[in-house]
């Protein structure tokens, strides 16, 4: 009975289980501490915010698991929600789907440049990414395009409506349009990386990069498609972002690729590649917006806590992963190994009768 | 079969695509083939086995023999894979769960799943490069049945290793390369031990291993009842000056890690250490060195030398206290005069002590390696493996410089694989199995069949001398 | 060794031309630019980041980061600034911000020495949690109106035409080279950014090493987060924001590799010089702010991405040639 649980059930997923366990308590304790808390409003305000920061983490974990970071998606995220929303001021008659299809062309270009550097110009993706970081952010500040802001007055009619718009409610718990994007994206990613060749090799090459080489695995490729594929993620959800907010500066989504690695980080994904999911991430996501939405409504602390709560969050999360989830993982294969020994003994005796 | 350096690693990797070839061809069945990439070699059904298996540990047993398979599909078909997977390990004979990470694999058993993988992909040629490097007897005894009955079913095999009596149980037919030369090949029947030395190293080596007497000095060190949980425990010994103890064993027998107790990289968690009679807690390098005990690892490139930087600079690493002026800074002078008194002494072939470790040949480097330690004047020396992947001229060479230690009053703990080597040298030889202790035995009752019955195992009274 | 060492010189001199170059230009196109007036507010105006870029080259040679050091300059800067508003005697506050990056330090080299965690993940946070600390402090306020000796130690010349932060980083730069080139702990820092296994085998306490790495980065962030209060004249949560990349960008310019082992503070120097006149210049050409730090990070991607292509040139290069030698010995 123990073997099987220990075949199927691993740390990793003890791992999700308690945080989905800590999420439940976050919620329980605001609840008591906030006057209707437990509403759909909660919900329907937490969900939206989740669903954006939750791609942009989804996206952020395909690079992870090659062992490689990608820093410059907030500006990606900022550039392309900025861009769009221009594209849309000035061409309101533009298809939804054209404006959408624009906001993940461009982000993909932007992951393109990213993963081209790493990938083929061997520079190290975090001395990349911190550059364009700054790059893709001055480009949206250089853009001389009238005047510097995105207003919702400016934004077509069909836009502003998709922001409120409910796809179907379960009693007074509405599912926007954004959530269900992020929900489909959760599914899509999680079946690719799991099931699909490309999601596989993502994990091979940050669990062992040299022998990625050797095997002829094509490592380069494979490191630029994530690079790519994140871009694509980061630019929907600029599209997600200028669907929920509208109003636009050029600082929009500063900082949201720390909020992206943390998610991550915080879900299980590590930065030393090769171990993390889809579903982590999301949960970590939904873990720290939750915190991070209840703080604001909290009036005990100051909301100015969240910003240093992340960071405590992130060293606790990789704290527990070194000291206690990668113990956990040694014992659970060391015990698997005892179960399932080589079998020595058939061995010596044939070896025995051979010689005989 | 050749030595470190006479290109045979270089000659895999250019048959398998890592490397390219400037000129010449390569045929099979006949026909020249062009391999580019790994991909080609996949298509043409070569792969090779390295002595450090190349395994994904965050992926499972199944997935690390079909990940790099060209055919594998673009959607994973889980539960197919995990049939293929048992099929083929069924017909190994090895039974590992398919589904468990390959992380906490044994080596063994990680170099089972790359044959696995070689077999899945219908393997034509199989390289493989030392692949017994690391293994026990035992799991030696498993890899040959392996390789037989490959062999058996048509796959050409090539073995590359530098165990002699490995390549003659193994092998049909022997090849000698040397300095990136080929030099001959002979059938098994026809090589003796005499030829195969005399072609690998270019002349006939008569005397291998340099005679000595010991004279027993002073005890230096003491051991007594050390352990260390799930590691080792209860070794109890004692080192002389003027005497080289030997620790014989197989891999997985845990001399290494007494060693590193010994030196305070991973400080043992009871017994005792008496150094002169007095007894000593030892919980970090410094501390060790400070009291006299040095240890020369067995891995000069990856924690022996820095490779990037100088010969002098690697020697005065462990002392570098001692070349300080008052405010710290360093006397390149005096650093200079160490490094070229022991070029002298160990007559390190270099242009300059200024050079590089790295563009030193092995044994010149294993030469400044023990300079490093030498210089740190210890009492106690332990060298774990110190000919490993030298040559044989450099081997001898430094034989003889552990004669010499031992002639000056040293204290020299031997740690070794290299059953010939660790008879000859050692006055006393202790024998280590799983982390306990068989028995010491002097060098008059010590022959191969009493080390490698006590290493393996078998119960034999062992005769103690104190 | 030797190539690198080679490649390094030549990066060295590389640097030096681009250099000269600027200078030349700058020389020719502004008219006061060689007046020492004009050299002082060049160096002045980013002061506190170039006193960071002295600590951040020997944890980058030490083959670790610290992605932390602006936050760490925020907030220490932002505590002095908090207490001295609640009426707490100025000197207390100063030695309070101090200490608070004595503290930072120590947090992440526990973290980095003790604990074994990766430095980019855990400085990462320390990003992330000292500027939320900082904001928590001040929230949307801005503090200023500290002693006038304070703003004037920030804004005047102390000694001579030298103001004090320009002086602070000039003993900083000759103790750390000092230290780094000539000295047993130098050593120490190149050595275990070659190969830390090696250092600890031979006896180094490689976590002493980094920890003090740690604690003093921590400390000078926290003196030039200071140094930049007294010149700015006041404080807000987001002061020294993204200052992190212009210092890499300068240790990494300068030839430090990131992987660690090597590169000299000349190089860096050169670096520092040669960012700082293409900031003043690109500010003649009314360059915004924002727009600079985009070419610092086009700057900082080709300082590693140059010398890859040209490795890649030359090796294919000597292959080609290689090649065609032995096609003639045939002949």
């Amino acid at each position: 009975m123990m073997q099987r649980v220990k075949r199927y059930f691993r740390p990793e997923q003890l791992r999700e289980l308690s945080l989905v366990f800590l999420i439940l308590l976050i919620f329980l304790f605001f609840g008591t501490q906030i006057e209707g808390y437990f509403s759909p409003r909660t919900f329907n305000r937490v969900t939206s915010d989740v669903a954006i920061i939750a791609v942009v983490a989804m996206g952020e974990t395909l690079v992870l698991l090659t062992r490689n970071f990608d820093l410059s998606v907030g500006s990606i995220v900022g550039l392309t929600a900025f861009f769009t929303g221009k594209l849309l001021t000035f061409n309101p008659d533009l298809l939804p789907v054209g404006a959408l299809l624009f906001a993940i062309g461009l982000g993909a270009a932007l992951g393109t440049l990213n993963g081209v550097l790493v990938a083929y110009g061997k520079v190290p993706s975090l001395i990349v990414t911190l550059g364009t970081l700054a790059i893709y952010r001055s480009i949206l500040v250089a853009f001389p395009a009238g005047t510097k802001n995105v207003v919702t007055q400016d934004l077509p009619q069909w836009l502003l409506d998709l922001g409120g718009m409910q796809l179907f409610s379960i009693g007074e718990f509405d599912i926007k349009p954004v959530v269900a994007v992020g929900l489909v994206m959760l599914v899509i990613f999680q079946l690719v990386t799991s099931y699909t060749r490309f999601g596989r090799r993502l994990y091979a090459i940050g669990s062992n990069p040299e022998a990625a080489r050797v095997g002829g695995l094509p490592s380069q490729r494979i490191v630029l498609f994530a690079f790519i594929l994140c871009g694509a993620m980061a630019g929907l959800a600029g599209f997600m972002f200028l669907v929920r907010y509208g109003n636009l500066t050029p600082a929009a989504a500063q900082g949201m690729e720390l909020q992206g690695i943390a998610a991550a980080v915080v879900g299980g994904v590590s930065t030393l590649g090769g171990v993390g999911t889809m579903i982590g991430a999301m949960l970590g996501a939904l873990m720290i917006n939750l915190l991070q939405q209840s703080l604001l409504r909290w009036l005990v602390i100051s909301t100015f806590w969240v910003g240093a709560l992340l960071g405590l969050m992130i060293l606790i999360s990789v704290t527990i992963d070194a000291v206690i989830i990668n113990r956990l993982r040694n014992i659970w294969t060391q015990q698997g190994l005892e179960i399932n020994p080589v079998d020595e003994t058939k061995v010596v005796n044939e070896k025995e009768s051979h010689d005989a | 079969m050749g030595e470190n350096g006479a290109g045979k690693s270089t000659l895999i990797k250019i048959m398998t695509g890592v490397y390219h070839s400037d000129e010449g061809e390569m045929l099979l069945d006949g026909r020249p083939i062009r391999v580019n990439n790994s991909v080609d070699a996949q298509v043409y059904g070569l792969a090779a086995i390295y002595q450090e298996p190349m395994v994904y540990p965050d992926l499972n047993v199944a997935e690390n023999i079909f990940i790099s398979h060209r055919s594998q599909g673009v959607i994973v078909n889980w539960r197919k894979m995990y049939q293929e997977a048992e099929k083929i390990l069924a017909e190994l004979d090895v039974n590992l769960d398919v589904r468990m990470p390959a992380r906490g694999l044994t080596l063994a058993a990680q170099q089972t799943i790359e044959i696995a993988k070689a077999i899945s992909l219908d393997v034509r040629v199989l390289i493989m490069d030392e692949p017994t490097a690391s293994l026990s007897a035992h799991e030696v005894e498993q890899l040959f049945k392996l390789t037989r009955s490959l062999r058996d079913q048509g796959v050409s095999i090539l073995f590359i290793s530098h165990r002699m009596d490995e390549v003659f149980e193994i092998a049909d037919r022997v090849t000698v390369f040397r300095d990136g030369r080929w030099i001959s090949t002979l059938p098994r029947g026809e090589i003796t031990h005499e030829r195969a030395i005399r072609d690998m190293v270019g002349r006939e080596i008569e005397d291998f291993f340099a005679k000595r007497v010991g004279q027993r000095g002073e005890q230096l060190m003491a051991v007594r009842g050390l352990n260390k949980e799930n590691v080792f425990s209860d070794i109890n010994f004692e080192v002389y000056g003027g005497e080289v103890l030997g620790f014989a064993g197989l891999v997985g027998s845990r001399r290494t890690d007494v060693g590193l107790a010994l030196f305070g990289v991973e400080p043992a968690d009871s017994g005792e250490i008496i150094l002169k009679g007095k007894a000593e807690k030892i919980h970090s390098p410094e501390q060790a060195l400070r009291v006299g005990i040095a240890y020369m690892t067995e891995d000069r490139r990856q924690i022996g030398l820095t490779m990037p930087m100088s010969i002098t600079s690697n020697i005065s690493l462990p002392m570098l206290h001692q070349y300080l002026s008052r405010f710290g800074l360093i006397q390149r002078q005096a650093e200079e005069a160490t490094a070229e008194h022991y070029r002298d002494r160990l007559s390190i072939r270099t242009p300059s002590i200024q050079q590089p470790v790295a563009m030193l040949s092995g044994g010149n480097q294993q030469k400044v390696m023990l300079s490093k330690w030498l210089n740190t004047r210890p009492q106690v020396l332990i060298l774990d493996e110190p000919t490993r992947g030298i040559d044989v001229g450099a081997k001898a060479e430094v034989h003889h410089i552990i004669n010499e230690l031992a002639a000056q009053g040293l204290g020299i703990i031997l740690i070794s694989s290299d059953m010939p080597e660790i008879l000859a040298m050692s006055d006393r030889i202790l024998v280590m199995r799983e982390g306990r202790q068989m028995g010491i035995f002097t060098r008059q009752d010590a022959t191969q069949e009493i080390v490698l019955t006590a290493a393996m195992g078998q119960d034999r009274s062992p005769l103690e001398t104190a | 060794m030797m190539r690198r060492l080679e490649r390094l010189k030549s990066w060295e001199g590389f640097l030096l031309a681009i250099l000269i170059l600027i200078v030349v230009f700058n020389i020719f196109t502004t008219p006061h630019y060689l007046q020492i007036q004009n050299q002082i507010n060049l160096f002045q105006l980013h002061i506190e980041k170039i006193i960071i870029v002295v600590i951040m080259t020997f944890i980058i040679i030490n083959a670790e980061i610290d992605l932390s050091v602006a936050s760490v300059m925020g907030l220490a800067g932002c505590v002095m600034a908090y207490l001295f508003e609640q009426g707490v005697p100025f000197g207390w506050c100063l030695l309070a911000g101090l200490m608070t990056g004595v503290l930072a330090g120590l947090i992440n080299g526990f973290m980095v020495a003790y604990v074994g965690l990766t430095s980019l993940i855990v400085t990462l946070a320390a990003l992330i949690g000292f500027r939320g600390l900082a904001h928590v402090l001040l929230e949307n306020r801005s503090v200023g109106n500290f002693p006038d000796w304070f703003d004037r130690l920030g804004q005047q010349p102390l000694i001579g035409p030298f103001p004090l932060a320009m002086i602070v980083f000039f003993v900083f730069l000759i103790i750390a080279l000092i230290i780094l080139q000539w000295s047993g702990a130098g050593r120490h820092v190149y050595i275990i950014g070659n190969n830390r296994q090696v250092a600890r085998y031979s006896g180094v306490n490689v976590r002493r090493v980094k920890m003090t790495l740690y604690v003093v980065s921590g400390t000078v962030a926290a003196i030039a987060g200071l140094l930049l209060a007294a010149r700015l004249g006041s404080m807000r949560g987001d002061t020294a924001l993204g200052t992190e990349l212009e210092v890499i960008t300068m240790v990494v310019l300068g030839g430090v590799s990131i992987f660690g082992g090597t590169g000299t503070l000349f190089g860096v120097l050169l670096a520092i010089l040669i960012i700082l006149n293409l900031r003043n210049g690109m500010g003649l050409l009314n360059i915004t702010g924002e727009i600079q730090t985009g070419v610092i990070g086009v700057l900082l991607i080709l300082s590693v991405l140059g010398p890859n292509i040209w490795r890649g040139v030359r090796d294919a290069w000597n292959r080609r040639q290689r090649i065609q030698r032995m096609h003639v010995g045939e002949e």
